[in-house]
């Protein structure tokens, strides 16, 4: 536990170092080591780091925590309801604090594609090989702190050729008895031509004490590979998180994600990056933020251009009421070598109130010629004629201001090519809007 | 005015040109038909020096001197105008701007003095009428934000202005409704000349009624296969291309 | 037909057309900076005790900064200990007419082609001509004067008008804004000093011309232009360097004030020598530049075309504080070979109604790095603010960089922001279609270049837009094959 001391004293000094973790085999301790010195050298973050000059991640960190935590929780259906996407039909697979529930989950069986604790996948090849070797962690202190220390998380491999009958939902429970520092870890496989859907959903149980979230996804996509990676996060309010998500994407391979961030968690740090190591590759990463009272959300992401003829296409809209703090950082780095990339980028945001506010900068960063690039940025409020418009048609103000923002966001919904899901968004949307508006 | 020999031409490998012939004079309205992918725009890319056709075989002797020797400007300096099928767009550069350094350029290149502004802007006036073009488009952006009709009209216009001796117009009328249509042709006929020959590249035998051939060649594959007058324009608009297809692919297996 | 390799080695291997230096004796301060070196130029100004007082104070803030680090491109070792900093041609008496300047001087002047003469003065521009820091020359003084317009030298200016100085000096840029600006505090020799005062509409454009002749001196000149209400200023500055085999620092500071429904127009073409093909030497061009439109409805516009420095590092920024005020800034930044240029603009909404407008056209060639890096801020009174930034980046060949970092902060739901950029390379279909038409493709490129600059271009008042366009010309002609 911490509380004078600052929180990179207690990591570093105040906690037992990696060397204590049981790992099966311990075929990844060398990496854990590593990281740990890693994170040790980068410290932590402050508003004068230019990645975080926007989130002062330190004010989140003042609270005391403990790594230890509750590795399982009696979860009642009508919670794991909660977190479920109604009408979905879909593996489920549930999490508490990052630990697998074989007993609340329904795995796919017998197939090309498993889904197993991270701790009981330490041998295997695939997790040795990926490991921690995402370049872009390799400078971020958070993902760092989450190699050296995680918990346990999932490692979902799907074999060649590998494709499921439908999607699998993945519902990350987190709850803390007393403040916790939570640091699940989790690697995706997807083998040469294996298509899968995930979808992630996090519920937070207990708001008596903070569950701070330091989670890290890698996904490797091989040749020709595809998913469709839906990621909706909705929690408590008691809750911080920090997530990294790092994909690595061979020719051929498409992947598409999306992220949904809604009421009503005080901070969420998005870190999203896509290193293109082969060519002719597609990447799509959509995200919708909706923040009410203070939330303060941050999306960063990054693409990285390294191979030639390859697209990405990147929209991500913001809609801030009452008092939310957005932030958007998009970077596209073409290299020199990445010749007739195609990349595109665009943040949108809609200001629902005078004291919300945002930050934004995407960034160009290329030194190919023959490229196709851009980005571009706005905000401002829904325009007064159109709500106008509505009204004299009869619509009261808040519901045709709740319209006004379903249509903003219809851009993201609409690429949602799972029909429950597309509904489930639009609902959820609906109700913290309405919810802000009344408020 | 210009002998094509045996002309050979590939791009990335593929061959597109498979050994055209063809003889232009002085005076002359030569129209170049042909179906979809017959190698009717490759043509006018080979002649114009568009840098990613390489010639394999063959040779263009242009007023005496070999066409494919040259740099693109200077086919143009010599009097070969190509009427672009796509004209580009080239935005903060002034339609007024651009022809001005046109024109002077292949004057010097001539050793004539570049244009004074005044003599300059008489010019530009006159022709504008000569081949009815819209004023107000002279001193807009180099083809930006143009109708497609009024891209081709400012080919047309360019053409009016450098005064080449062998204009070839690559599809002018593709994309154009009647009015356009008519305003182009009336433009072309009022070019036309004893000194300068034309080159019509065309996939409608409706610009033909327009704008009246002294020879219409059909090319197919490659090749010139049919070289007729402008009956020929005709039979193949009520016939199509298939029979001339099967006539060649009977000389083929022959 | 030359491929694009040959052309570009070309243009790379282009000659500095202004690489000439001026033999005038120089009276120079010794190396090193330390508060001596302060006073030692304090005491050559014959300044007053005040002015004295605020340069040290600029020295205590500049000793406890450090240089930053957050510069896309690698920052060179400066050594500010090597240079001098202060040098004036040592014939140094009150100048009535051009005929007592130096012929060596107005000869370097012929060179430039600064427009210095009687022909010049016809087209009406007023040339305060800054020679290694210190004013030489002041022509059409006294057409100004009887508007009531004061247009001399800093150093005239700190002994003629000390209220004016003393009121308005440091208040845009401090002494302590940042370490390349209390250096200048510290240590600026001359400058440019402005005022129109209420209601006049300066007649002619305001215009000096920079330059860097001694070696190992850094240019730290200061101008400040105060337009008082409804009036009209436009202010042109142009600077060119001598080729040296050192790097050469130039840490100028401008500040501009608009009061209510006044307005300014500051125009540069920054043609300072960039090195050589390898990024030997060449000036390391760090300036600070902001304005504030502290009235209502007053206007600052900045426009710089930039082609020279071997690093061009700077944001001229522009603080909306009035209400309804308008701020702009257009730039060209042209790098090749070895260059790097950092550089955009801050727009600070800070009053209602406010509105700007950022036009960034970079052109990078060779093995250049050319970034633009802007940060547009509304704060929670500027109702109403709108913004609009376009950001366009052209690429000729494929060893260069171009990079686009806005910062964009909004505190306030009725603003509008808007950003937009562009990433190209010059078409091979836009190249042949020219080609067409006889015209070759060095001149095509200057062509579709200029056209692409031309937003810009066109803010320029027009003999200076002639110049600049030339600049784009010999600068990049034929870099694309």
């Amino acid at each position: 536990m911490t509380s004078d001391k600052s929180f990179y004293e207690f990591i570093s000094n105040g906690v037992p170092g990696p060397e204590q973790k049981v790992d099966a085999d311990n075929a990844i301790m060398p990496a854990r080591k590593l990281a740990f010195s890693r994170f040790k050298e980068l410290g932590l973050p402050t508003i004068k780091t230019e990645e975080w000059r926007y989130t002062n991640v330190q004010r989140f960190l003042k609270d005391a925590f403990t790594l230890a935590q509750e590795e399982q929780a009696t979860v009642t259906p009508e919670q794991l309801k909660a977190a479920s996407i109604p009408q979905l039909d879909s593996y489920r697979v549930v999490l508490v604090n990052g630990r697998l529930q074989t007993d609340l989950s329904e795995l796919p069986a017998g197939g090309k594609i498993t889904v197993s604790k991270l701790s009981d996948a330490a041998g295997n090849a695939q997790l040795q090989a990926w490991f921690d070797k995402h370049p872009h962690l390799q400078s971020q202190p958070f993902a760092a702190l989450n190699a050296a220390l995680f918990a346990d998380g999932l490692f979902i491999e799907a074999g060649v050729n590998a494709t499921l009958d439908k999607p699998i939902q993945i519902i990350h429970v987190y709850t803390a008895s007393a403040n916790a520092f939570i640091q699940p870890r989790h690697l995706v496989v997807l083998h040469k031509s294996a298509t899968l859907e995930i979808i992630e959903s996090a519920v937070g149980l207990n708001d008596s004490a903070i569950a701070f979230v330091n989670a890290v996804t890698e996904v490797v996509l091989e040749e020709n590979a595809e998913l469709w990676h839906y990621n909706i996060q909705s929690t408590i309010k008691n809750s911080r998180h920090i997530y990294h998500t790092s994909a690595t994407q061979k020719a051929d391979s498409r992947y598409h994600h999306f992220n949904f961030t809604l009421p009503s968690a005080e901070l969420t740090r998005n870190n999203l990056s896509v290193a293109l190591t082969g060519s002719n590759t597609e990447t799509n990463l959509h995200g919708l933020y909706l923040a009410t009272g203070t939330q303060h959300v941050d999306n960063h992401t990054f693409v990285d251009h390294l191979v030639p003829n390859c697209n990405s296409n990147e929209l991500y809209k913001g809609v801030l009421l009452d008092d939310a703090n957005g932030v958007f950082t998009g970077k596209i780095h073409v290299h020199q070598d990445a010749q007739k990339t195609n990349a595109f980028q665009q943040n949108n945001n809609l200001l629902m109130s005078e004291k919300a506010n945002i930050n934004s900068q995407p960034q160009l960063e290329i030194y190919a010629d023959d490229v196709k690039c851009s980005h571009g940025f706005t905000v401002g409020r829904f325009s007064e004629e159109s709500l106008f418009y509505l009204r004299s048609r009869g619509i009261g103000e808040e519901a045709a201001k709740s319209l006004l923002v379903n249509a903003f966001a219809f851009d993201i919904t609409d690429q949602v090519h799972i029909p429950a899901l597309q509904d489930f968004l639009a609902e959820k949307i609906r109700q913290y809007v309405a919810g802000a508006i009344n408020n | 005015m210009l002998t094509i020999k045996n002309l050979h031409a590939e791009v990335d490998g593929k061959k597109i040109l498979k050994g055209i012939n063809l003889e232009i004079r002085k005076g002359e309205m030569h129209a170049i038909m042909g179906p979809n992918g017959s190698g009717k725009s490759s043509l006018s890319s080979v002649l114009a020096g568009r840098e990613n056709y390489t010639v394999t075989e063959g040779e263009v002797i242009f007023e005496g001197k070999n066409l494919l020797d040259l740099s693109p400007e200077d086919r143009a300096r010599e009097g070969l105008f190509l009427a672009f099928q796509y004209p580009v767009e080239i935005p903060g550069v002034s339609n007024l701007h651009f022809l001005k350094t046109a024109l002077n350029e292949i004057r010097t290149y001539h050793n004539l003095p570049p244009l004074e502004s005044k003599e300059f802007l008489k010019l530009t006036k006159e022709k504008q009428q000569l081949v009815d073009f819209n004023a107000n488009l002279m001193n807009r952006s180099l083809n930006e934000g143009f109708s497609g009709g009024e891209k081709k009209r400012n080919e047309v216009f360019q053409l009016a202005m450098l005064d080449p001796k062998l204009a070839i117009l690559d599809e002018t009328d593709s994309g154009l409704d009647i009015d356009a249509l008519r305003i182009v042709a009336a433009g072309v006929n009022k070019l036309r000349n004893a000194d300068k020959a034309f080159m019509v590249i065309t996939h409608y035998q409706r610009l033909l009624e327009y704008i009246v051939p002294d020879f219409v060649h059909v090319l197919y594959n490659g090749q010139i296969v049919k070289t007729g007058t402008k009956e020929l324009a005709l039979e193949l608009e009520e016939k199509g291309y298939d029979w001339l297809k099967e006539e060649v692919h009977q000389k083929e297996s022959v | 037909m030359r491929n694009s390799n040959e052309i570009i080695d070309d243009i790379a291997n282009r000659e500095y057309e202004f690489g000439f230096t001026t033999d005038i004796e120089m009276e120079m301060a010794p190396v090193g900076l330390n508060e001596d070196t302060i006073r030692f130029i304090s005491a050559k100004k014959e300044e007053p005790e005040w002015m004295l007082e605020w340069r040290l104070k600029g020295f205590q803030a500049f000793k406890k900064m450090q240089f930053p680090k957050w510069q896309h491109f690698e920052m060179p070792e400066l050594d500010l200990q090597k240079l001098s900093y202060y040098a004036a041609p040592k014939k140094k008496k009150q100048l009535g007419s051009l005929d007592e300047v130096d012929p060596e001087l107005l000869a370097t002047f012929e060179k430039l082609g600064i427009p210095i003469n009687e022909q010049k003065a016809l087209a009406g521009v007023a040339v305060d001509v800054v020679f290694d820091s210190v004013s030489v020359a002041t022509t059409f003084k006294a057409k100004l004067q009887e508007l009531g317009i004061i247009f001399c030298s800093f150093g005239e200016a700190v002994r003629n008008h000390p209220d004016l100085v003393k009121k308005y000096l440091g208040t845009v840029v401090p002494h302590s804004d940042n370490i390349f600006a209390a250096l200048n505090a510290a240590v600026f020799s001359d400058g440019s000093f402005v005022y129109i005062p209420k209601g006049v509409r300066c007649p002619m454009e305001l215009s000096t011309y920079f330059r860097i002749n001694a070696e190992n001196t850094g240019q730290f000149e200061r101008t400040l232009i105060i337009a008082d209400d409804n009036s009209y200023v436009s202010y042109l500055e142009g600077c060119t360097a001598p080729r040296r085999d050192e790097n050469q620092l130039h840490a100028a500071v401008v500040e501009l004030v608009a009061m209510d429904h006044a307005e300014i127009k500051y125009s540069t073409v920054q043609n300072w020598y960039p090195g050589d093909k390898d990024g030997n030497g060449g000036i390391y061009n760090f300036v600070t530049k902001r304005g504030i439109c502290k009235g209502k409805s007053s206007k600052i516009s900045w426009t710089q075309v930039e082609t020279g420095s071997a690093i061009t590092w700077k944001y001229p920024s522009v603080i909306l504080q009035g209400d309804d005020a308008e701020g702009e800034f257009y730039s060209v930044a042209v790098t090749r070979n070895k260059q790097i240029a950092d550089t955009g603009t801050k727009i600070y909404h800070l009053g209602r109604n406010t509105r700007s407008r950022i036009i960034s056209k970079g052109i990078s060639a060779g093995l250049s790095d050319n970034t633009y890096r802007g940060l547009v801020q509304v704060g929670p009174r500027a109702a109403n603010a709108r913004n609009f930034t376009q950001c366009d980046s052209l690429l000729i060949g494929d060893r260069c960089g171009a990079h686009t970092f806005p910062y964009i902060e909004s505190r306030n739901s009725t603003a509008t922001v808007e950003h937009e950029a562009t990433t190209s390379k010059i078409g091979e279909d836009q190249i042949f279609y020219l080609n067409q038409r006889g015209i070759e493709t060095e001149k095509a490129v200057a062509l579709i270049v200029n056209g692409y600059a031309q937003e810009v271009l066109n803010q320029l008042p027009m003999e200076f837009a002639v110049e600049a366009r030339k600049l784009l010309s010999i600068t990049l002609e034929g870099s694309v094959g």
